[in-house]
């Protein structure tokens, strides 16, 4: 039942900011509930512009865009935006509040919820991210991390149905980029959010469950991020390089030895362990 | 840069006058304004120093931090006492050299001016030591609300300052980072004559604009995205209620504004 149900559907979306310059060219999408879904590409190939169209920032110049089966346009924005939660690439310029517990409540107060349901979720969300002890803090005072993990609760204290990460991890550090993807997955195996993140890290698009690849305007290619890290001409159309893991698999294959990627590094060196002591 | 910026930033001791309420602040502070433009004699200067001091300690602030406050606008101070001193001829003379004199009208108004001037800024500084910038904006938007009467979008006009409040520090670090980009190729401001610096300041404009411009761009994506639309109605996460107490704060204002007042008139 769950794979019938869509959080989208583009059927012939295109795209242009002028008329002379097209960016997005007759996109046919479809993407289940649920699933959590990576846009790859090479800069310029408009995975920004697709996410802002599927945000509801940007509208379609020609083709239709269904949110959960409601056609998104003028009329419906106003009630689809509270289903769609965006997560931007630079924490500094996505922070509104003057503090961590004023940012999270900002969506609230569009919302009208009444106080106490404001302070509720301001605190479940702020100790689900473990950003509870910050909530009276400027963002001067946070790390772009922290930071990032406050625009993470901003987004889900409004709880929506579909979460949509623009490069959200690209400004962060190694360990803050770490985090943010363990955040997502969390959130994708709870099964209460589509997730559907533009990215160019690779183990972030190995923890997904599917990747659309993005090429002059169109879909080049929708496959399952194994395959994609599989396929040379692929990888080096989006400036893409294969995950360690994925690379040492690759490599034990063509030797005859058959490993899972695995949810990490760990999970291979394993797998390899077993192997050699059968042996 | 920003660990050297005191202004909009609250410093929490939990006194009675973090606790009251934004709006009773507010309305002290311009009640306080009207008081330090009609000072105009020591008597009255003397009791709006010893005023503010007790306020000032009421906070628990040290007091070090509200005359860091006021250091940034000395030349400013500096300035106004000398145009004074030197332009105000009454009183005696006390000193004479050729055909300028220099009055003790002139000195005694030259420092009341200046030593206003420093009372105003480092006493409202109380404010935004004492009220985190969301109360702030929904006590600046609760003293505004009169004005929605006739017509004017009060809460479009506090959300521009808090953005404005919230992002001072951002813009200050991001001219900093300039500047010492700037530095590692060889232009460093400390190190240049004032024509240079000058220039070099002038030179700042562009980036940190546009830098400005872009972080506005994706604030309004990051707005919208959360749902915001111009006008439509919000409730409100901080929930202001007016005490006795701060009654009482503000007529002790009135009363400060009364003295001075009649002092002078009278």
């Amino acid at each position: 039942m769950k794979d019938t149900v869509l959080a989208y559907e583009l059927q012939q979306v295109s795209f242009a900011y002028h008329p002379q310059q097209q960016i997005l060219d007759n996109i046919n999408l479809r993407i289940t509930a649920g699933s959590w879904v990576t846009l790859v590409g090479a800069n310029g190939s408009g995975k920004s512009t697709l996410a802002k169209l599927l945000g509801g920032l940007l509208a379609a110049n020609a083709g239709k865009i269904y949110v959960e089966g409601t056609e998104m346009n003028q009329e419906s924005i106003t009630h689809l935006r509270p289903r769609i939660g965006m997560v931007f690439q630079n924490p500094d310029n996505q922070f509104i509040g003057a503090t961590v517990e004023e940012d999270i409540a900002f969506g609230l107060e569009g919302r009208c919820l009444p106080r106490d349901e404001m302070v509720e979720r301001v605190k479940r969300y702020a100790d689900k991210l473990e950003i509870g002890h910050l909530l009276s803090k400027h963002p001067a005072e946070l790390s772009g991390g922290q930071k990032q993990r406050v625009a993470v609760a901003a987004t889900l204290a409004m709880e929506p149905g579909i979460v949509i990460f623009d490069e959200a991890s690209s400004m962060l550090d190694e360990k803050a980029r770490g985090e943010l993807q363990l955040i997502m997955r969390e959130m994708s195996e709870s099964g209460g959010y589509t997730i559907i993140s533009i990215t160019h890290d690779a183990e972030e698009i190995l923890a997904s469950d599917r990747a659309i690849v993005l090429k002059d305007g169109g879909v080049a290619a929708d496959v399952s991020p194994l395959e994609l890290f599989r396929n040379q001409e692929l990888l080096s159309s989006c400036r893409l390089i294969a995950p360690f893991r994925v690379r040492l698999i690759q490599e034990l294959s063509s030797r005859g030895i058959e490993l899972d990627p695995g949810q990490d590094i760990e999970e291979v060196s394993e797998q390899l362990c077993r192997y050699i002591s059968s042996k | 840069m920003r660990d050297k910026l005191l202004f909009g930033r609250c410093i929490d001791t939990g006194s009675p006058i973090h606790r009251l309420d934004p709006r009773a602040k507010i309305t002290g502070m311009i009640l306080y304004l009207i008081a330090i433009i009609a000072v105009g004699s020591w008597p009255m200067l003397l009791v709006t120093v010893v005023f503010s001091i007790v306020y000032m300690l009421a906070t628990r602030i040290p007091l070090k931090y509200f005359v860091k406050a006021a250091k940034p606008l000395w030349v400013l101070m500096v300035f106004i006492f000398v145009v004074q001193s030197l332009t105000v001829e009454s009183g005696e003379v006390v000193l004479q050299i050729g055909g300028w004199a220099l009055y003790a009208g002139g000195l005694k108004s030259g420092f009341i001016a200046a030593a206003r001037m420093a009372l105003l800024v480092s006493f409202t500084a109380i404010l935004t030591f004492t009220t985190t910038p969301g109360l702030l904006n929904q006590g600046l938007d609760g003293v505004l609300k009169p004005l929605q009467k006739i017509g004017i979008k009060t809460q479009r006009l506090t959300l521009m300052m808090s953005i404005a409040l919230r992002f001072i520090p951002t813009i200050l670090d991001e001219t900093h980072k300039i500047l010492k980009a700037q530095a590692a190729r060889g232009a460093d401001i400390k190190e240049l004559p004032w024509k240079e610096k000058g220039k070099l300041l002038l030179s700042l404009l562009v980036p940190v604009t546009v830098s400005a411009f872009r972080r506005a761009e994706e604030l309004v994506l990051s707005m919208e995205s959360r749902g915001y639309i111009v006008g439509a109605p919000r409730s409100e996460y901080h929930l202001l209620t007016w005490q006795t107490k701060d009654t009482w704060f503000v007529l002790s204002y009135v009363l400060l504004v009364a003295v001075v007042l009649t002092y002078r008139f009278i």
